[in-house]
């Protein structure tokens, strides 16, 4: 089967959805022949060409304002009628992951998604929203903090290899919420002094 | 369109062909500011700079950098954009995607939900043009989209409405 990964982060490499994308091409079988595409490098017609007659196409994002990042959107908005009809047959999947707790606050780009896949004709399979995502880049992927990510990520992997169709499906991780937020902001903390900046300066306003 | 909304002063963002825009839009004044999403700025890339090294504005280096300046001094803001899958266009949400500044990098609770904290206590009403063609789906949405924005950016007031021309969704500025 022809599975066409789409790597919708914005960053080169190091990120969550780089991360996820390879905890999910660790738990398909042998038949799954991979290929991940980076919407942020690769030219829309390259992403097309190596999407053709796929089986799935699975598109891994951070969510940006409540919604999918702008060169991922260009590259559906501009690419959509192209894609469909060099993989009519493929279904659609999609991981999200966002920094906020709950992982339901990708259910809007999930829907958004839907109506990607009903304008051009494409057949929707599942979605799975991931809150916490900051712990993502923080701890290894089988660590009891992100245990519910790999096992949402061993069935998500087994829908995606039989072509399953499902409810979208929503999680965070096993650390409570308090200490996910502590924890945050104590990296905010962290990343401003290495910047040289203090915690206050992190709240200026510069337009008066 | 409340006919105060006439005597406050707004800033609009929209992604019109240039010279459709210089038909349709009035330029710029005192009270009534223009950003064009045309052409295209950078998209965000995600680095957090406007959290970390230049708190409150993006550190990439082109106009997309002025528009979070823009939000505070303003009490009302018009998004024009077409509506693509039921969401904004790329090039007015690559222009939102690079003003996440407006917000800390810090959460808060509300509506039982965690989000970033408000970097500025003014803070403008929003008011979402829609335009293009659009199934019930794609409206129905939109609706959600612009409801979890708001809770995001907590303006005062919001609206959204759907136009079926960029010609109608201008029509409805102030």
């Amino acid at each position: 089967m022809k599975i066409t990964i789409i790597n919708g982060s914005p960053k080169a490499r190091g990120s969550a959805s780089e991360l996820i994308i390879k905890a999910f091409q660790s738990k398909l079988g042998p038949n799954a022949e991979c290929t991940v595409c980076h919407a942020a490098l690769w030219a829309g017609p390259k992403v097309v060409e190596t999407a053709t007659m796929s089986d799935a196409i699975v598109l891994v994002f951070p969510l940006y304002v409540d919604s999918i990042p702008s060169h991922l959107l260009r590259l559906l908005d501009t690419q959509g009628g192209a894609l469909s009809a060099a993989a009519p047959g493929a279904k659609v999947y999609a991981v999200v992951n966002n920094g906020f707790y709950e992982g339901r606050q990708n259910a809007v780009a999930l829907e958004i998604l839907r109506n990607f896949c009903a304008r051009y004709g494409l057949t929707w399979g599942q979605g799975l929203g991931v809150g916490a995502g900051g712990v993502i880049t923080a701890v290894p992927m089988d660590s009891w903090p992100l245990r519910p990510l790999d096992k949402a990520l061993d069935d998500f992997a087994d829908a995606v290899a039989k072509g399953a169709i499902g409810e979208d499906v929503f999680i965070t991780s096993n650390l409570p919420r308090f200490v996910y937020q502590l924890s945050a902001h104590s990296e905010w903390r962290k990343l401003a002094k290495k910047h040289g900046l203090t915690t206050k300066q992190l709240y200026q306003r510069p337009a008066k | 369109m409340g006919e105060g909304a006439q005597t406050k002063s707004t800033l609009v963002l929209h992604d019109l062909p240039a010279l459709q825009a210089a038909d349709l839009l009035p330029g710029d004044s005192a009270s009534f500011a223009v950003f064009s999403a045309l052409p295209a700025v950078h998209y965000c890339m995600g680095c957090f700079g406007c959290w970390l090294r230049t708190p409150g504005t993006c550190v990439l280096k082109d106009r997309g950098s002025e528009f979070a300046g823009l939000f505070s001094r303003h009490e009302n803001f018009y998004v024009v954009s077409r509506l693509v899958f039921g969401g904004l266009s790329p090039d007015v949400k690559a222009v939102l995607d690079r003003s996440i500044g407006i917000l800390l990098p810090f959460f808060r609770t509300t509506h039982k939900e965690m989000h970033h904290g408000l970097r500025y206590d003014k803070r403008p009403d929003f008011h979402y043009l829609f335009y293009g063609d659009a199934t019930e789906q794609e409206v129905a949405t939109a609706r959600k989209l612009v409801r979890a924005n708001m809770i995001n950016f907590e303006p005062e007031n919001y609206s959204v409405d759907f136009y079926g021309s960029p010609q109608e969704a201008v029509g409805a500025l102030p």
